[in-house]
């Protein structure tokens, strides 16, 4: 008979231990060492009050704005592609620069437009609190489809980001981006539109991670992903205002 | 008027986020056939429930 009688007997089992994906499941992590929602939210808000206190830094140092701009990408970039599991150290890291960037981006605008950064935010959390409710409800679902879709969008969102900021070192932008025009007003409705669905896989990463039991750490990738998220829907909804207020 | 509309729709939202964010999904959100599978099938109550029996090797090389 064969050797593999017990499989034969039984059928394949599903002990993760023993399929070829071990390496990849997480069941043998202790429950206390596990991703859980509240974890995820309690690290957001953490996340949240360190940007703050770096907006408070920015607004006071606008000064700081660039080289903290540029140390949040590369926080962001290591963040993403070089260690998710270092998210802890991080994550908290990339906010609190990236608050800097924003306070003095922020005292920029509201220099010109007069209370524009109480609208900018109010919306930004009123859009982050109704998709919540949107995904929480299940009025939205997310799918594969709607996941490469926005990728898709995101990506071309980039690109026209990356050749602005290339022709913008030879005197020039795209004026689509950047005037306030009825044609540019749209587009940038339409970014704002992609930034906040974006909120929705988010959302989606992290009741997923928490279900399937991922690892701690997970829970500070998962409100660092919110974080890039929010600050992203924060600035297009900001340059939106204030081309709408230019007119 | 401006700033305390915004700023009261900032706060409220922001309690209504850490309020709702702890609440587990709705049924409709998570028991779908469509959903977005980044980590794998990694669900703990797929495991065959069962009574095991000894293979006796001798036994089994007649």
């Amino acid at each position: 008979m064969s050797k593999h009688a017990a499989i034969n007997r039984f059928g394949r089992s599903a002990n993760p231990a023993f399929t070829k994906n071990f390496t990849s499941s997480f069941d043998s992590i202790p429950i206390s060492e596990r991703m859980t929602l509240d974890g995820a939210v309690n690290k957001t808000g953490i996340l949240l009050g360190l940007c703050f206190a770096g907006a408070f830094v920015g607004w006071n140092i606008p000064v700081l704005a660039i080289p903290s701009a540029i140390i949040g990408f590369i926080l962001a970039l290591v963040t993403i592609f070089r260690s998710p599991s270092k998210a802890g150290s991080t994550a908290p890291l990339y906010a609190l620069v990236q608050g800097i960037f924003l306070g003095g981006i922020t005292l920029m605008f509201e220099s010109q437009f007069d209370g524009i950064a109480i609208q900018a935010i109010g919306l930004t959390f009123g859009i982050l609190a109704s998709l919540l409710v949107c995904y929480k409800s299940g009025l939205i679902l997310p799918t594969e489809n709607f996941r490469l879709m926005l990728g898709a969008a995101i990506g071309g969102i980039m690109i026209l980001y990356l050749i602005n900021f290339v022709m913008s070192f030879f005197g020039s932008t795209l004026s689509f981006l950047t005037s306030n025009s009825p044609m540019s007003i749209g587009i940038s409705f339409g970014i704002v539109a992609i930034a906040s669905f974006s909120l929705v896989l988010d959302f989606d990463f992290i009741e997923e991670g928490a279900e399937k039991g991922m690892p701690k750490y997970m829970e500070w990738y998962g409100a660092f992903s919110l974080m890039v998220t929010l600050i992203w829907l924060y600035l297009e909804i900001i340059r939106l205002l204030a081309k709408m207020r230019s007119r | 008027m401006n700033s305390i509309v915004f700023g009261l729709l900032a706060v409220l939202s922001l309690y209504a986020f850490f309020k709702l964010a702890k609440v587990k999904a709705s049924s409709k959100q998570l028991n779908r056939s469509n959903r977005i599978n980044r980590f794998g099938d990694q669900k703990s109550d797929n495991i065959i429930e069962g009574e095991s029996e000894e293979i006796i090797e001798d036994d089994e090389d007649k």
